[in-house]
Order: C-alpha cells, then structure tokens, then sequence
C-alpha cells in the first residue's frame, strides 16, 4: 500500500515536470502553429546553464535555475524574431528551422560541455518520510515550484491582456491582426515565454535525474506523446495528459520495469487518435 | 505542363545514371574506406527517397529508421532460417515494412498532417524501445549477429564488391518505384500538397492517395534497412537511432525536395560530406542542422532545385517558346 502511494507522488512528480516542459510545447503551436522541435534543445540548453551558472560561476541553486531560464527565454526570443517569424505562417519551414536549431543545440552542447553527463546533482538530499510513505526533498521543491509555475502560466494566460492577447492570437490571427493586434510584437514573446518554460524545466528536473546532450530526442518524444493526448494547442490538455503520462510511467516503472510504460503509452496515444482524434481536451484546432 | 514532364524525366534519368556508375567503383578499388562510403551512399538514397515520396505530399516522415528496422530485421530472421534468396530477402523488407505502414497509414494519415510529424516521431522512438523489450525475438541489445550472405543461385554474395552491388540494386530498385508511384499518382499527390482542401471538395479522398505513399514509403525504408543490415551483417539496434531519421529528412532538403534526383545529391554529398570530415564527426549533426536552416531559408528547393534555376536563367533562348503555363493539378 505504501509502495502505491510512495509511486503515485513520483508520478505526480513526473506529471508537473511534464506538464512544465509540453505547456511550452503546446504554447508555441497553440499561437504560431509552429511545431518546435527544438524544444528538447532548450531543456538541455536549461539543464546546462544552470550547471555552468553552479559550477563555473559559483551561483546558489535557485538563482542558477532563475538564469537559466532568462537565457533560454532569451535565446528563445531571439530565435524567433531572427529565423522564424518571416516563415511563420508557412508550413513546413518553421519546422525544418527548428529541426536545425535542435541539430546545433545538440552539437553545440557536446563540443562544449562533452558527450558525457555532467556531474549536476541538486543541493538538498534527504528524503521527507512518514510511515512508509516518502519523497525526496528534491522532488518535493521540483513538484512545488513547477505547480507554482504552472499557476502562474495560467494566471497569465487567463488573467491578462497579453494572455488575453496571445489567446485570440492562437484563436484567429487573422481578426486578431485585424482588431491591431501586432504578430511581430506577440509571437517573439509567446516564443521566448513557451522556451524559458523548457528551460526552467530543464534546469530544475536534470540534478534529480541526468543531464546529458543526449536528451533532447526522448524529451521531444515525451511532449509529443503529450499533446497528442491532450489535444495540439490545448493548455488545459496538456496538463491532464502529463498527470496521466507521469503516473502510468511511474507505475510501469516500478511494476513492469523497463520500457513498457512507454510500449502502452503509446498504444493509449493510438486509440485516442482513433476516437478522439484532438485529444482529450481539443478542440477543432487550427488546420495545419 | 509537357516541359516540365520533360525536365523532371530527365533528372530522374540522371539519378538512375548516377547510381548505375556506382557499379564501377568496386572494379576501380578495392579500398575498403571507398567501397564502405559507397555503400553508405546507396543506402542513404534509398532511406531519402522514402522521406522524398512523404514531402510530395507535404508530410514530413520521421519513421524512416523504424522501417529500416523492420525491413532489416525480418530479412535477418528469414536468412537466419534459411532463405538467403536475394529476391526472396528484398521482398520481405519491403513487404514486412509496408504491412505495417498500412494500418498506421491509415489511421494517422485521416488527421491532419501534423499528427502525422507527431506520431512518426514516436513511433521511431518506440520501436526503438520494442526491440531492447524483445530479447527473444530480435536479440534485444545484442541485435542478431551473423546474419548469413544472400544468394543468387549458385552465386554467394559475400565479398565487399558484390555488397556494392547489392546496394546499387536496392538503391535502383528504390528509385523506380518511386518513380512509378511518383507518375503514377503525380496528379494526386501535387493537388494534396498545394490545397489539400480544394482537393478533397473536389472528390479527392486525400488519406487513400497518403496512405498509398506511406505503405511504399514504408517499404522502401524497409529495403535500405536489408542493405544496411546485409552492409554491416548484423541487425542492431543503434542503426536504427531516431537520430537517423533527420539526417535522411537533411539530406532530401538540402538536396532539393522537388525532385528525385535531389534525394540522391543530398545523400552523396552529405554522407561524404560527414566521412570526409569524420576526424570531427561530432560536429556533422550541427553541419547539417546549419545547412538545412540555410537551405530552407535560402534555396527552398534545394541544391537541385537551385542548380535548374541558374541553369534557366543561363539559357532562356533555347527553351521552349510556348509559354509557361501555371499547372492546373486538381
């Protein structure tokens, strides 16, 4: 019993930090259309900064991740205003561009940090306990923060003009650019907000389990996996379909072993797409 | 429409050139480093025009490995049972690929387009996992070692000379289906890339003419993975890395999209490209990445697709007087 409960809070733990990095995701296709495959490259490129911050600029934890995230925000922001906003509305460029920013990331990562994991372990060890429940401290502070995250995306999303913006942008652009609202203005900045939040998940995720160049391909499987169960573009989707991606993987884990979670999330994501082919919480979306 | 018929004949003739004088290379050398790159080359053509039939329709496919997969190992298992029948392993590939292309054609290929990128994605990453998951069947993370040579007849091909030549015939064989499916669907295929929705208003039922694509796409990459399991006799997993699918994807971009001989330049140049510069083979993923954000921002259709534009421009004099007419594909 305890062990059930033990794995359904590293599920739950699972969920958020899933639902951090595919919000992003869904983010940038929801407003742009565009599916970002460098996605997984930012998460690495998070995970890295805060590293370097840590061990080369000798910042504390919470400040490492907090640049991170500012960098890869930045870079996100500068990459779209540079490479892709002229293509945005077309339909396979913006993808390739991505696609090619993640092969440099990548490159770029392993010429620099080296091909073998880094030695990023989070500050704080120890596990809370009670009876034969417990977390470690780590994932306790990473559920934490990553829900406050996720709080406060929402709050933004639903509770601002520039949410309010960025959603009749994802909505229609065509009458949202009719009624002055400016692509040029918005899209670097849904851009660069949908790559900080990779980033920040990064940053905060890679101490507890590995930091690697090597990551990129099975974290954009993951978002993939993702949105397609929740539905492309829908925020609400996306954080269902991580909490339920984070517990079957949990459990898979620990009960089956190996893969197979992956093998039977991948099955789910097949009948979905036969009988609710926008996922759970999609709507008709944006033809693409 | 006649003229450009006739342009698009020719460079298809010039990729079946192109592959054919391959053959010549295992009588020039017998460098091992040579022949090795040579048959990297065909293999790479035969993974790129399986991308190629995809971006006909606008669909960008990353389940090119996991076809080769396929392909690869049933034609290790059939060999390992003893049918080491050339003709007899090629059919396999291509068939154990293209059975399971249809269902997964058919039931991704009635959303939309993008569903198609998200699920080829995963589908190469789980296969992946599936062949660790499967010690039994597929030898796990061991793969399935010692694979005998195929055979033609009498003939046992199991010299580095007649590997080549193996892989020229999967890489030719490749070449004309695609060309086939290409004529013969040509129509089809350009009116869902242009505007999938006048298409299918006008009676077009789009995911047939897609699924048609994916199934042959599918085969194709099953052959190319016999050629590379046949190259390397062995079937493991790490030939078939998720990694893969985008260089085949930078290959048919950088190369051109539009036509088939630009699978095969941006195979050649590429992956000779990367051995060449192999001494720093950890920077060819971001070499690629560079040239394919420079590509598709630059040149959209490709090397190939730039070289007819100059060549165009030169010579406007000795085309065709008629004028050019804007195709009416639907």
């Amino acid at each position: 019993m305890d062990g059930l409960v033990t794995t359904a809070i590293i599920g739950l733990s699972l969920g958020v930090e899933y639902a951090l990095l595919s919000l992003g995701f869904t983010l940038i296709f929801g407003i742009l259309g565009v599916i970002n495959f460098a996605h997984g490259g930012f998460y690495m490129i998070g995970g890295y900064a805060a590293y370097a911050a840590v061990h080369f600029a000798g910042m504390p934890f919470p400040a490492a991740v907090a640049t991170a995230m500012l960098v890869t925000a930045l870079l996100g922001y500068v990459c779209e205003l540079l490479l892709i906003d002229r293509y945005v509305s077309d339909h396979l460029t913006p993808m390739m561009i991505t696609l090619g920013l993640y092969l440099i990331i990548s490159t770029a990562l392993i010429v620099v940090f080296g091909p073998e994991p880094a030695d990023f372990s989070f500050p704080i060890r120890g596990s809370l306990r009670s009876g034969g429940i417990y977390i470690t401290y780590a994932n306790l502070i990473v559920l934490l923060v990553c829900a406050t995250v996720i709080a406060a995306v929402y709050l933004l999303m639903y509770r601002t003009d520039f949410g309010l913006a960025l959603r009749a942008m994802a909505d229609n652009r065509e009458v949202a650019t009719a009624l002055g609202m400016r692509p040029a203005q918005y899209f670097p900045l849904a851009f660069g907000l949908a790559t900080g939040l990779a980033g920040l998940t990064g940053a905060l995720v890679t101490p507890t389990l590995t930091l690697s160049p090597f990551l990129g391909d099975s974290i954009l499987g993951m978002s993939f996996l993702i949105v397609i169960l929740g539905g492309l573009g829908s925020l609400g989707g996306a954080v269902i379909a991580s909490f339920i991606v984070g517990i079957v993987e949990a459990y898979s884990r620990v009960y089956l072993g190996g893969s197979k979670g992956a093998l039977a999330l991948f099955v789910v994501v097949l009948i979905i797409l036969v009988v609710r082919p926008n996922g759970l919480m999609g709507r008709i979306g944006r033809p693409a | 429409m006649r003229n450009m018929l006739r342009t698009i004949a020719f460079t298809d003739w010039l990729s079946i050139a192109i592959l054919l004088a391959f053959a010549i290379v295992p009588f020039l050398t017998g460098d091992f480093f040579t022949l090795s790159l040579t048959n990297q080359i065909l293999i790479a053509v035969t993974a790129a025009l399986s991308v190629h039939i995809m971006l006909r329709m606008d669909l960008l496919s990353f389940a090119v490995p996991a076809f080769m997969a396929i392909g690869g190992y049933a034609a290790a298992m059939t060999a390992q049972a003893g049918a080491t029948n050339l003709v007899v392993l090629l059919a396999v590939s291509f068939a154990s690929a293209a059975i399971v292309a249809l269902p997964l054609g058919a039931l991704v290929l009635r959303l939309r387009g993008v569903y198609f990128v998200l699920v080829t994605f995963i589908f190469t990453e789980i296969l992946q996992l599936l062949i660790f998951e499967t010690p039994g069947l597929t030898g796990g993370s061991n793969g399935i070692p010692r694979i005998p040579a195929p055979t033609l007849g009498p003939l046992v091909l199991n010299t580095n000379h007649l590997i080549v030549l193996v892989s020229i015939c999967v890489a030719v064989i490749a070449t004309v289906v695609t060309m086939g499916l290409t004529r013969r669907y040509g129509q089809e295929f350009a009116s869902i890339e242009e505007n999938e929705t006048l298409a299918q208003s006008l009676g077009l039922v789009a995911w047939h003419y897609r699924t048609i694509g994916f199934v042959v796409a599918g085969g194709i990459a099953g052959m190319a993975g016999f050629a590379l399991v046949n190259l390397l006799l062995t079937a493991h997993p790490t030939s078939f890395t998720s990694m893969s699918s985008v260089f085949y994807i930078a290959y048919v971009l950088i190369g051109g999209r539009r036509t088939i001989l630009g699978a095969v330049v941006g195979s050649c140049l590429l992956v000779w490209a990367t051995k060449v510069f192999s001494s720093h083979g950890e920077y060819s993923a971001g070499f690629f990445g560079l040239l394919l954000i420079i590509v598709v921002t630059a040149a959209p259709n490709g090397l190939v697709g730039l070289a007819q534009h100059l060549l165009g421009r030169v010579k406007p004099r000795s085309a065709s007087p008629r004028p050019e007419v804007a195709d009416a594909h639907v």
